[in-house]
């Protein structure tokens, strides 16, 4: 009895406009291989994504690449060396990616990132290291208004990638990231002695963030 | 039959070469993609021609200046010449630095003929310019043949070794007779034909448009398309295109009024771009396209600044306010300050107007199969024009395919506004044949280094390791010293040698790659810390590290990691 009072309540504020119906989730898919990484097996929109780690770049590709082939537009703003045969072959389309510089001052980054925003569906960026909380709390409100997913990458200088400074976990926290894949190579598999080449790595990934009901690790082999 | 249309075509033979040249008596070229564009009188006596190798021109001329290619430095000299010539021609229309093109008759008629009007606007230009540019005037019924003959008349004062200028003028209505004999090359370096397409028809039998014209448009049609139809047109001397029959834009789409005065020039391009995508949006639906537009300034006191712009593939929104943010600001940065500029500065503007002036059917696109480019397509191209504005268009990229073996060569970066096929894969398409030999075994990796990082690669004795003539390693790699840290090698590939232009020596590559897969070595300090604290993180464990190394003229570097 008492359920079905509470029932008919939320009909009638719903029916009134009182409360608007929970919105339905728009999610850009993604490829199979990543898709049991995220929680919602797709990249939410409004979201920010946190691929961290020595294989971060490599993850927020073939994050991206599903996406970009069915018509998203892909913004690499202020992302460094990014290697654009790696692009290619995690199947991002090419045709479809542009790649920004943008000023490394706080204000000014936050400004073309919104401008970026405005335009492409996917981004992966690269978070200067002096961005003000303002700033940032600006470019993800515009980020969740107007639905498109930004992933957040390291640009990686080779003492970075070995270990992390703690410059960079500062920066980690301008960003609150709804999903955070932290991403460890165990090992690389090809290589010996001289024969072979690298073919593919075991690599740790850490699923954590605040939209992530349950924290959980996992050990996944990935081509590059 | 409709009135013939007179047009007078200026042209500075050379222009960006001419400008580039710090002084005038050393022979330069403008160099772009490792070929010459454009080179000065000097050059050219040494028989250093257009579209040469560079490597080909410092041959001819050792001592040549070689310039890059600078588009913005072009078009800001270039402005004190537009002035000049408005002062006595009203309404004229710069299609590039160098080239100036307007509607013959009425000045002429003022001037006193074709002839007087030549050389009264080249007398006002002399006192302005370098002495050794050479310009000259050509007027006929059609952009073509003006062009030609522009071109024709400037050699003539360089052969003539007297600067004495002549220009050079087509009869009226005679335009395709003396169109005829042309060879058909003319139609790539005037008309913007690909050159591809200009050496079939020469392999088709066809060497001068009177051969073109000689066959029937349908013929052309059938074997080249919709080019066909134009191929005719031009090599017929007519360039009237096919009438379409378009109601003008509604006005709240051409006109914006400014109830304040504006005197910042920012919010004067962003509402010109608000303007020209609906401006351009108005036509596409309609199925035609804007190929000549004029953009008028008025002023606060009532003065009105109008230039007019002419792009032969059609006039895209970016076009439109590149255009306009020339004809605001290009002057600004020039050593006279401009006219509008200053203006613009006392007294605010209070109106923008696009005026479209020539407008033809939309041939050239094709489009999707469902209803044209997507609506993400288009904000995204907005979004790159409003990026480009605010970066400058060199901090907003796209990819070009090119190919080649290292890392950096495979696709080429090409500022986005200067691509008109953006979010086609025409560009980014490799060939089938997409892989170079000598290229590194896929995957790639995702870092790479424009500029490699120093390291030091050492054997298990500490040597630094070398490769033999028969690229053979010295001993296999023990540690890498990056900076202050050191890594130890577990596992490693190569070396691959590449060889390239080993026949020149400018530009002859020697290099061997390999693959190492490191591990940091922990300095005791830090490893003793933890285990004290008892706090090992993630980060503190074994972390593996794949990198690409380089050996080149004896130095090893890092030029790429798998991130």
């Amino acid at each position: 009895m008492q359920l079905d009072t509470k029932q008919r309540v939320t009909e009638l504020l719903v029916k009134n406009q009182l409360v608007t119906k929970p919105p339905v989730v728009e999610r850009l898919a993604v490829g199979d291989n990543v898709r049991d990484l995220l929680p919602d097996s797709g990249l939410v929109r409004g979201r920010i994504v946190r691929c961290s780690g020595d294989a971060g770049l490599s993850l927020a590709l073939s994050l991206c690449s599903r996406a970009t082939q069915q018509g998203s537009w892909l913004g690499v703003v202020g992302v460094d060396h990014l290697g654009v045969l790696a692009a290619v072959e995690h199947g991002v389309a090419l045709e479809r990616t542009v790649l920004v510089h943008p000023p490394q001052t706080s204000r000014e980054w936050s400004v073309t990132v919104a401008a970026a925003i405005e335009g492409f569906d996917l981004l992966i960026v690269a978070v200067p290291a002096r961005l003000s909380a303002n700033d940032a709390r600006r470019v993800q409100t515009r980020l969740q208004s107007r639905r498109a997913v930004m992933i957040i990458v390291d640009n990686a200088t080779i003492s970075q990638s070995a270990a992390r400074s703690i410059d960079d976990i500062n920066r980690s926290n301008t960003f609150l990231a709804d999903v955070v894949l932290d991403t460890k190579t165990k090992s690389w598999t090809g290589a010996d002695n001289g024969s072979g080449y690298l073919q593919y790595r075991d690599v740790h990934i850490r699923v954590s963030g605040r939209r992530v009901a349950r924290e959980r690790e996992c050990l996944v082999t990935r081509p590059c | 039959m409709f009135a013939s249309r007179r047009l007078a075509v200026l042209q500075c033979l050379d222009w960006s070469a001419v400008v580039a040249a710090k002084s005038s008596n050393k022979p330069c070229a403008v160099v772009h993609a490792q070929r010459v564009i454009s080179r000065t009188p000097g050059a050219m006596r040494y028989g250093v021609q257009v579209g040469m190798r560079r490597r080909h021109a410092q041959a001819l001329c050792p001592d040549i200046e070689i310039v890059a290619h600078q588009p913005n430095r072009d078009r800001n000299a270039f402005d004190a010449v537009v002035r000049k010539v408005n002062e006595l021609v009203p309404l004229i229309e710069v299609s590039e630095p160098g080239l100036i093109v307007f509607a013959a008759r009425g000045p002429s008629r003022y001037m006193g003929g074709d002839e007087m009007m030549a050389s009264k606007i080249v007398e006002a230009l002399k006192t302005l310019v370098a002495s050794e540019l050479l310009i000259g005037v050509g007027v006929a019924d059609s952009r073509l043949a003006a062009h030609i003959a522009a071109s024709a008349s400037a050699s003539n004062s360089a052969s003539s070794n007297s600067n004495l200028f002549a220009p050079y003028v087509v009869e009226p209505n005679k335009t395709s007779e003396w169109l005829a004999p042309q060879s058909v090359r003319v139609l790539s370096e005037f008309a913007n034909v690909n050159r591809e397409t200009v050496s079939l028809l020469e392999r088709l039998g066809l060497n001068t448009l009177r051969d073109v014209c000689a066959l029937s448009e349908s013929v052309l049609a059938g074997r080249f398309g919709e080019l066909g139809f134009e191929l005719h047109r031009l090599a017929r001397g007519d360039e009237q295109h096919q009438l379409v029959v378009v109601a003008p834009p509604p006005e709240h789409l051409c006109v914006e009024k400014f109830d304040q005065p504006v005197s910042d020039q920012q919010i004067v391009i962003n509402s010109v771009q608000r303007m020209a995508s609906a401006f351009t949006e108005y036509f596409s639906v309609n199925g035609a396209v804007c190929v000549r537009i004029v953009i008028a300034f008025e002023l606060e006191n009532g003065k009105r600044f109008e230039r007019l712009w002419y792009r032969q593939q059609g006039l895209t929104a970016s076009a439109i306010v590149e255009s306009a943010k020339w004809q605001l600001e290009a002057s600004l940065t020039s050593k006279f300050a401009s006219e509008l500029a200053s203006e613009l500065a006392s007294n605010g503007l209070v109106r923008v107007q696009l005026i479209a002036d020539e407008v033809r059917v939309d041939t050239a696109r094709q489009l999707k199969l469902w209803g044209g480019s997507t609506q993400t397509d288009e904000t995204a191209t907005q979004a790159i024009g409003r990026l480009s504005e605010l970066l400058g268009s060199a901090a907003v990229q796209v990819f070009k395919w090119q190919g080649g073996r290292d890392l950096l060569d495979s696709y080429q970066l090409v500022s986005a506004t200067h691509t008109q096929t953006i979010g086609s894969s025409d560009n980014t398409e490799q060939p089938a044949v997409s892989k170079w030999r000598g290229a590194l075994p896929t995957p790639s990796p995702s870092v790479v280094y424009p500029e490699p990082v120093q390291a030091q690669i050492n054997d298990q004795f500490g040597k630094l390791l070398s490769v033999s003539a028969r690229h053979e390693l010295s001993a296999s790699p023990v540690t890498v010293i990056i900076g202050a840290t050191h890594y130890k090698v577990n596992s490693w590939a190569g070396p691959w040698p590449v060889e390239e232009h080993w026949w020149d020596i400018a530009r002859n590559r020697r290099l061997v790659r390999l693959q190492l897969v490191c591990e940091k070595i922990q300095s005791k300090k830090t490893a003793t810390e933890n285990t004290a604290t008892g706090k090992v993180s993630i980060d503190s464990a074994a972390q593996v590290l794949a990198m690409l190394v380089i050996l080149e003229h004896g130095e090893w570097t890092v030029a790429a990691i798998y991130n």
